[in-house]
């Protein structure tokens, strides 16, 4: 400054004079002990993470993963990049494990019921207890959820032992269409679907982006898919269901066809496209001769005219791929509504190319709630009852009457990691450990195994054991001895068989360890698919619409979360704050209606109403909803928890309250779509904790799309435009490369040496899943902040999913074209946040980051304030202090901020730095393109994001960014020259404003 | 109305000033409070083990090439020695590191050099060879003639950090460290 002070002596000085100490610099004086290891750890190197291959355990998809450690803890979960399912990617569910593993609720140690209370008890009484039991009698049950392929056959050899039966209780079974496909094909299992290489995908409600099947694989095939390629063409998806999840946001056209009349519809273009093509239909030709398009357009309220253009849009665009319908769309006539689909497929001539029916042991029940149903009407007479990994206290409907058979039970143990509603029931609970403590395997594929290696030492605030140590020391105890001491021991010997098949030349241990480093191991893919032609049906089927019970004026359509699945995950801040990728609500449950209808009812958003099914009734908020039919009501599985720990208990409302407890007759499947609901508002309000501001652009450019047939032919596709004058005047001015500006604030920054970061993110990959959200909350220590913050708009994740609703036509009523748009810090290269700073805390660097300086904050929040894209975030209240052990989850390379601190992207600046300290170990070689991988790049599924250094004109993002879709939002209005391009959604339908 | 305690307030800031523009420049060294001399549960002599017998500092602190870590060595690295000797000069604290040995338990060391939680220093870019090839002296002192380990005239301030790096060339980006 011209006097000759400066702000840093001032400070100081003042800090002196205030406090009255000699307090200087930075050091601090308390007095730290430093521990090191008695005998280190070969694989130990403090500050630098260790990473062990394994599979995620969240859903049966079977993802492989890379869990870092750092001291032997795990800190963070990641996909692997070179597993055939995961390629890098998770779902948000998957990156939340850690707070599975570290959450405070977990059992600490094993209990008993002792009157009414739970006391605890040493491993010792609790096995004794268990094989005192198992010895009284003989007609024992073993309840579990899907489990590993060992830890299935242990399960099955401990019952042969002690005698009794294994039930798997599984909610979001796909059962009906493993069911359509034995009938089908005489293929009693799941085929695997190939989307990359379809052209048109047709989904009958299946929700294959957030939870159908294998959501992470699925959705980088479709993303490949609708993309636009070197000739200009984009693949096509249709979604035909009554009401829009994430996956047909993501479609290029809606038809709200009537809840339940998938099959007629399918089968209506199956027949137009035998009449057209000459398709074969096998033993179904004469079934399809009495489904035509005037007969479905009645059931279905799709017009004749609309089923067949959809046909003969299918037959012309192949390879095509039909799919669906999956757990929401799961009613009475469920299984012939997927043989329909499989038999529009078999017509088309998709089976083998785009279907794939090769063998996979997926090990679930041939009848889900069948099994369950009958296990129910016997409990009552079996001796013991153990319960794994699964808990249908909670996620059966009442009225199928669980609770009552299994209080009649002779003695009920639990083998679960938390407190659950299941457990809270039983008389002994033996704690599992979290998946990331234990061995297991998996077989999510024909020839792709997985196994799951424990990552770390227990957590030692637990006293639990692995379920499979503990069932073969109890089968000990009975003196049935399984020939394994441990859990490890048998899953070893499990896999000598599988070595056999897998590597036949090796020997078992190097096998072993080289599976361990890997991940997974699989076999060569065979070149040829297989096509099977169309069996004749051994069962009856109907087609028909299903029946609903009920009178009300509503459909009550019942889906899987994709948050929290069936509400395994529910009791994890991460995920209960992550806003629902359509709703963007957290924290709670809520009733989805059509606007139109909510006016009818004189519903606002957030007003409560009475959901009353003939099977019971909730209370909801209503939200309106443009996507889903004036005649369909829809809420979310995953809710209303009484048990199951702080973060899930008493939160929203549990939707198979209000269905029946029906067996889907082929397939043996819970119905989900069942019923009709009467709305009955309340009068009372809630206000909904929702991170959506607007729901539309209101003209604004900020998620803009342009159409396929306005692209220019030849440059068509990302990268191809090098060099191609682009765009208006003024945004060639603010091109980000051209940091710093001659004359900016920054041009005392040497150009030649320092990198200029920046990301491209391409709009029509994006699917708005949200799992960025999450992956991003992992990485950076992003703090939640629980409800009545997010109602006030203090939540604070530094990536924001944006989700605007436009329409195909000027007129704003047309059918609706949904936009997502992640928006995170633009590290604008003007940025309107650094000169409102008045202690430089927004700062930025010669990197072209937008730097915050987390210390010299003092929480004036000018800078968010001025920020246009409200990317900064306030910690209002120390939200950095959690729960132990949820803080074992941090991660040690970035700072935890405190309280009064703002915060907000850093471009994970962490991993850049990591990046430039290697690179600059290993011989000073200079940082490769795509060497620094952000965590929301890194999580992407749909590969949407592409991040490096612009000042390399051969970087890939300096190639994107050159593509003719390229734009920054509110660049040309504000001059804010982010470094944040995006590329512009494409869509079939013209787009007049750009 | 009257505010009295605006009058104070800007009779301090004017005081303040005055001190400041007496005061040390921005990015030279502060003058450091007397560093405490702390006790450490075992008397280790640095100026024995590094001074007469020149064992090598990345021999005990093993990863500070490779790692944002030093490294303090394992109970075992010890041992790697101590197992056959005595420790003439001290054969009493040779004793006490034998018994930790024995019981299994890590010797509790008073963390003498820190850094504050908001800074990130990785030890791999200062002390590696392609990187700083700096001597752990610049920033711990003659360690090798320190009985007792303790924090010398270095301040660990940033403006001490800050003039190193300018000297050196190194980016004084906040978000260098700062993350």
């Amino acid at each position: 400054m011209a006097d000759g002070i400066e702000r840093r002596d001032f400070l100081r000085v003042m800090g002196a004079g205030g406090a009255g100490a000699a307090m200087f610099g930075c050091s601090d004086q308390r007095v730290q002990k430093l521990l090191p290891y008695v005998i280190p750890d070969e694989e130990i190197t403090p500050g630098v993470a260790t990473w062990y291959a394994s599979v995620c355990h969240e859903c049966p998809a079977g993802c492989g993963t890379w869990v870092r450690t750092r001291e032997g803890r795990v800190v963070r979960v990641e996909g692997n990049s070179h597993h055939p399912l995961s390629g890098g990617a998770l779902c948000s569910r998957g990156y939340s494990s850690v707070q599975g593993l570290y959450n405070p609720d977990r059992l600490k140690e094993p209990q008993v019921r002792d009157g009414g209370e739970f006391r605890s008890i040493s491993w010792e009484e609790g096995e004794a207890l268990l094989a005192r039991r198992l010895r009284k009698g003989e007609n024992h049950l073993f309840l579990t959820g899907r489990l590993g392929l060992a830890m299935r056959n242990l399960a099955d050899d401990f019952l042969a032992a002690v005698g009794g039966n294994r039930v798997e209780h599984e909610t979001l079974s796909e059962a009906p269409l493993r069911e359509a496909t034995r009938i089908a094909f005489g293929r009693p299992f799941l085929p695997t679907f190939d989307f990359a290489h379809a052209r048109v995908v047709y989904s009958f409600g299946a929700d294959f982006l957030e939870t159908w099947l294998s959501p992470v694989e699925y959705q980088r095939g479709f993303a490949r898919m609708a993309r636009v390629d070197a000739h200009g063409s984009k693949g096509k998806m249709v979604f035909l269901a009554p009401r829009l999840s994430l996956t047909g946001q993501n479609s290029d056209e809606w038809v709200p066809l009537r809840p339940g009349s998938e099959a007629l519809v399918a089968l209506a273009m199956a027949h137009v496209i035998v009449g057209s093509s000459g398709g074969d239909a096998g033993p179904y030709e004469r079934v399809l001769e009495s489904y035509d398009p005037e007969y479905a357009a009645e059931a279905s309220g799709v017009s004749a005219g609309d089923i067949e253009s959809l046909a003969l849009q299918f037959l012309r665009d192949a390879p095509s791929l039909a799919v669906g319908p999956g757990v929401a769309g799961h009613h009475r006539n469920a299984t012939a509504a997927n043989l329909a689909v499989h038999i529009l497929n078999a017509v088309t001539g998709n089976v083998g190319r785009t279907v794939r029916l090769r063998h996979v042991d997926q090990g679930a029940p041939a009848r889900p709630f069948g099994e369950m149903r009958s296990a129910i009407s016997v409990m009552d007479r079996t001796d013991v009852v153990m319960v794994h990994e699964t808990n249908p206290a909670y996620s059966l409907p009442p009225a199928a009457g669980f609770r009552e058979a299994f209080a009649a039970a002779g003695f009920r143990v639990s083998f679960a990691t938390t407190m659950d509603e299941t457990t809270h029931l039983c008389d002994l609970v033996l704690p599992d450990r979290h998946a990331l403590e234990s061995w297991g395997d998996s077989n999510p594929r024909p020839g792709l195994w997985a196994i799951q290696q424990p990552a770390m030492q227990p957590v030692p605030h637990f006293k639990a054991r692995q379920t499979g140590d503990v069932l073969l020391s109890v089968a000990a105890r009975v003196g049935r001895d399984l020939g394994s001491p441990t859990f490890f021991d048998y899953l070893q010997r499990q896999w000598r068989g599988i070595r056999v098949a897998a590597a036949p030349g090796e020997d078992f241990d190097s096998f072993w360890l080289e599976t361990l480093r890997k991940g997974y191991v699989e076999l060569p893919r065979p070149v040829r698919e297989e096509s099977l032609p169309l069996r004749s049906p051994d069962t009856a089927l109907s087609f028909e619409a299903p029946s609903l019970d009920g009178d009300g004026d509503f459909v009550l359509v019942v889906y899987p979360s994709s948050r929290f699945g069936d509400g395994k995950q529910a009791n994890r801040p991460w995920l209960q704050e992550l806003p629902d990728p359509v709703s963007k609500v957290t924290w709670h449950s809520w009733v989805e209606m059509n606007p139109r209808a909510a006016d009818r009812l004189g519903l606002r958003d957030g007003d409560l109403v009475r959901v009353r099914s003939p099977y019971g009734q909730v209370e909801l908020p209503t939200w309106r909803y443009p996507g889903i039919r004036e005649d369909t009501v829809a809420v979310a599985m995953g809710g209303g928890h009484q048990e199951y720990g702080r973060f899930a208990g008493g939160r929203g409302v549990n939707p198979m309250r209000l269905l029946p407890a029906e067996v889907e007759q082929p397939s043996g499947t819970l119905v989900k779509l069942a019923t009709r609901v009467v709305l009955e508002p309340t009068g009372g309000r809630r206000g909904l904790a929702t991170t959506q501001g607007s729901p539309r652009q209101y003209g604004r450019p900020i998620a803009p799309a342009v159409g396929l047939a306005a692209l220019m032919p030849h440059e068509r596709g990302v990268g191809a435009t090098a060099g191609v004058e682009v765009g208006r005047g003024q945004e060639e001015r603010a091109r980000p490369q051209a940091f710093p500006q001659e004359g900016g604030r920054f041009d005392q920054y040497d150009q030649e040496t320092n990198p200029r970061w920046a990301m491209a993110i391409d709009l029509d990959r994006c699917t708005g899943c949200s799992i960025c959200i999450t992956a991003c909350q992992s990485e950076n220590n992003v703090p939640w902040v629980g409800e009545e913050q997010v109602v006030m708009g203090r939540a604070m994740h530094w990536m924001r999913m944006e989700r605007y609703y436009e329409t195909v036509d000027a007129s704003s009523a047309g059918p609706l074209d949904i936009r997502f748009l992640p928006m995170l810090c633009q590290h604008c290269g003007n940025a309107p946040c650094e000169p409102v700073c008045p202690v430089y805390a927004a700062h930025h660097t010669p990197e072209g980051l937008n730097a915050q300086v987390y210390n010299r904050c003092v929480g004036t929040r000018y800078c968010a304030n001025n920020c246009p894209y409200k990317v900064r975030v306030l910690n209002w209240y120390d939200f950095g202090d959690v729960a132990e052990p949820l803080n074992w989850a941090f991660n040690p390379d970035v700072t935890v901020r405190g309280g009064g601190v703002m915060e907000k992207c850093s471009f994970c600046v962490q991993r850049i730095r990591d990046v430039q300290n290697r690179a600059r170990l290993e011989s000073q070689r200079p940082v490769e393109d795509g060497e620094v991988v952000p965590a929301c790049l890194q999580s992407c599924p749909a590969e949407a994001i592409v991040f490096g250094n612009l000042r390399d004109p051969h970087s890939r993002v300096a190639q994107v960014i050159q593509d003719q879709r390229s734009y920054r939002v509110l660049d040309v209005l504000l001059d804010t020259q982010p470094a944040v391009t995006y590329l512009k959604k494409v869509t079939f339908h013209e787009v007049d404003s750009g | 109305m009257k505010k009295p305690w605006l009058v104070v307030t800007v009779t301090g800031v004017a005081a303040l000033t005055t001190l400041a523009l007496a005061g040390s420049r921005y990015g030279g060294a502060p003058p450091s409070p007397p560093a405490p001399v702390v006790a450490q549960p075992i008397a280790f002599s640095h100026s024995t083990h590094a001074g007469q017998f020149r064992i090598d500092c990345q021999y005990c602190h093993f990863s500070a090439e490779r790692s944002v870590a030093a490294g303090i060595p394992p109970v075992s690295s010890c041992m790697g020695c101590h197992a056959v000797i005595q420790g003439r000069n001290a054969p009493e604290e040779v004793r006490k590191l034998r018994e930790h040995w024995q019981r299994g338990e890590a010797v509790s060391w008073v963390q003498v050099y820190k850094v504050a939680d908001h800074v990130r220093f990785p030890h791999m870019r200062h002390v590696a060879a392609h990187a700083g090839n700096l001597d752990c002296r610049v920033c711990h002192g003659a360690v090798e003639e320190m009985e007792v380990i303790q924090k010398v005239a270095q301040p660990l301030s940033m403006g001490w950090c800050v003039s190193c790096h300018r000297d050196e060339g190194a980016s004084d980006g906040c978000s260098v460290c700062h993350y």
